[in-house]
């Protein structure tokens, strides 16, 4: 255990500090942090702002009022742009232009409402009823899955190469002979998965700390719907349980070659694995209930970016991510006992590319 | 006692080893000399258990030998490893953590070593940084770090300049004086005569002699006698078993057998003799007649 840790350890105090992960980190938390201001500066705010003169109505939503001293003060707020509108004495409204047609309707009924108050009725608003799934924050939990498709397509894939050019690394410096007389091949393997997969986590992490704290300093976070807490929870696991199949796979494909330069043509398969999974994760974000993603959300290994992401778009019953979760573990332990006996029959044979067949007879 | 007995390998239809077997004495110093391609690195790999052989078997102390007993040995692999963008220091103290040191005591032996090989200006330099010879340094380093109690050093001065070559061979002598079996491979077999108790000498994965280096020259070395006679008149070796060659002044007498006495007789006759004696061959005609 203690050389398992050892090697984890040296691979987190290497990599963390090397120029390339920490632009990768920066880059990745401030596209995030940014998409979370996108909607402020792409769709315009949503909000009004009204100048008030005078008595000032009681407050609605969408509107911010501000107090101005005088009818003068007003108009050249009004015409200078600072506020959409300008409201004096509750009675007057002015605008430059033609009035917004949707202020108008809530000012209108604001008013209305705030007379009807006054002559002391009282009236029963329409009640709204859904018949369908809960749609009101529908177009945000796309969002938020097609977001994840990326990002944890990014950090699969990242993370695995930096295991299978590990891999290399050590087993084209024949540094392997050392490490082996010295640790158990499991030990090595485990703590360079270990070691890698922690700071894939810290990425993973950084990114969701960005995007949320953006969120809510933009405002945007009143948009984000209820269970945010699950969706980060499923995806910090998901990414976990994706991340040991991929890397166990790109350490086994890895140890059959003793250059960087192979290791390429040697990966393709995993990558097209991995490409296959980000392409229906990608469909299954656009349609998050459709059979497509319903069936691939429980396969081994694309449950792992398929499920989260349908976790994120839609609501997936218990039952499904239970047994989508059970499956995707017992691959992840097949394939991880497949990797070290790959990995500890090939690391040591080196010069020309190992054949696959030849190690897991 | 290292014991390396009867191990086989073969690759497909190659034979790599074809029954190698000798032992290693503690505080003994083996050397192990072949062709590229002999099987010494083959050999070598067996022991440190990073290929397996097809039979036959390693001991230390009667015992063979396990994953725990490896780790307690120290290894330079013929192919230098080592993490090229790593410090130095990081990288000597990493190893012994790896091999079981504690955190202090890593950094400790780590900071001896830099300090014995020449090294304490380097250790904060990353090894792609160093020249080869100072990476074959670190190489080292990583081998002794733990103290190890068995050396198995493949090719450890090839690539050395004369100073690192002494800086190496006496970190050797120190460790084969505390009582560790010691075993190199080296083309250099002025190296080997001077440093090694022992010599094994194989090719084609057999060994063809083995044992202390002065048995060793007695036993596959033909001695020859040489005498240096000046002034001699020609024709005095006439009789004599041997070849005359001329050298200046001198006749030289090569002989590889014969009465020496009835030789120096006849030489003391011919001239003034300014030289009489066996001669022991080199290790290196030993082993290029071995090999042959």
């Amino acid at each position: 255990m203690n050389g398992l840790l050892l090697v984890a350890q040296r691979e987190v105090r290497t990599r963390i500090r090397t120029k390339s992960f920490l632009i990768s980190l920066a880059i990745s938390a401030i596209l995030v942090a940014g998409l979370a201001f996108a909607p402020k500066v792409f769709g315009g705010d949503d909000t009004f702002d009204v100048g008030v003169v005078g008595a000032a109505p009681a407050a609605v939503s969408q509107v911010h009022f501000t107090k101005y001293p005088d009818e003068a003060a007003v108009r050249k707020a009004v015409t200078g742009g600072d506020v959409d509108a300008a409201l004096i004495g509750d009675r007057r409204v002015l605008a430059d232009g033609e009035l917004d047609q949707r202020l108008g309707l809530i000012l209108d009924s604001a008013h209305r409402e705030a007379q009807i108050k006054a002559a002391g009725l009282t009236i029963t608003p329409l009640q709204v009823e859904s018949i369908g799934a809960d749609a009101r924050y529908q177009g945000v939990r796309t969002g938020i899955a097609t977001l994840l498709v990326f990002v944890l397509f990014f950090l699969l894939i990242y993370s695995a190469m930096y295991v299978a050019m590990g891999v290399v690394e050590e087993k084209g410096s024949r540094i392997v002979e050392i490490l082996l007389t010295s640790v158990r091949p499991w030990q090595l393997l485990g703590g360079k998965i270990l070691g890698l997969g922690s700071l894939g986590l810290i990425n993973l992490v950084a990114i969701i700390a960005a995007g949320l704290s953006a969120s809510f300093a933009s405002g945007f976070a009143a948009d984000l719907p209820p269970g945010m807490g699950g969706i980060v929870v499923s995806t910090v696991v998901w990414f976990l349980l994706g991340y040991a199949f991929f890397s166990a796979l790109a350490a086994a494909f890895g140890s059959l070659v003793s250059r960087q330069e192979e290791l390429n043509s040697v990966l393709t398969p995993m990558n097209t694995l991995m490409m296959l999974t980000y392409v229906v994760a990608y469909l299954a974000a656009g349609e998050p209930t459709g059979t497509l993603a319903r069936v691939l959300s429980l396969i081994p290994p694309f449950s792992s970016m398929v499920m989260p992401v349908r976790t994120a778009a839609s609501d997936v019953p218990l039952v499904e991510i239970g047994l989508a979760a059970a499956l995707m573990v017992v691959a992840v332990v097949a394939v991880l006992l497949f990797g070290a006996r790959v990995y500890e029959r090939a690391v040591l044979r080196t010069g020309a590319r190992v054949k696959l067949g030849d190690v897991v007879r | 006692m290292l014991e390396i007995d009867d191990v086989r390998k073969r690759y497909g239809d190659t034979v790599a080893l074809d029954g190698v077997s000798f032992a290693v004495r503690p505080g003994e110093t083996f050397g192990f000399v072949g062709a590229n391609g002999a099987g010494n690195t083959t050999t070598m790999r067996i022991v440190m258990g990073v290929l397996r052989a097809d039979s036959g078997e390693v001991r230390n102390a009667g015992r063979a030998l396990t994953y725990e007993d490896r780790r307690t040995f120290g290894y330079m692999p013929e192919e230098r490893g080592l993490y090229q963008k790593m410090k130095v220091a990081d990288q000597v103290e990493y190893f012994g953590r790896l091999r079981g040191l504690a955190p202090a005591a890593a950094r400790r032996a780590a900071a001896d070593l830099l300090e014995r090989l020449g090294l304490v200006e380097r250790r904060d330099d990353a090894v792609d940084a160093l020249s080869l010879g100072n990476q074959q340094r670190v190489q080292l380093a990583v081998a002794l770090v733990h103290d190890p109690a068995v050396l198995v050093l493949d090719e450890p001065f090839s690539g050395l300049d004369p100073l690192a070559v002494d800086a190496l061979a006496e970190v050797l002598k120190d460790r084969a004086a505390a009582g560790v079996p010691v075993i190199f491979s080296s083309h250099q077999l002025d190296l080997v005569e001077r440093l090694c108790d022992s010599v094994g000498i194989i090719s084609s994965g057999r060994m063809v002699a083995c044992g202390p280096v002065g048995e060793v020259k007695d036993r596959e070395g033909r001695r020859v006698l040489r005498v240096v006679v000046r002034d001699a008149a020609p024709g005095w070796a006439d009789g004599l078993p041997g070849e005359v060659t001329r050298d200046g002044e001198c006749d030289v007498l090569l002989s590889e057998g014969g009465d020496d006495q009835a030789i120096l007789q006849s030489a003391v006759r011919a001239g003034r003799v300014e030289h009489f004696g066996w001669q022991q061959p080199t290790l290196a005609e030993i082993f290029r007649e071995a090999v042959a």
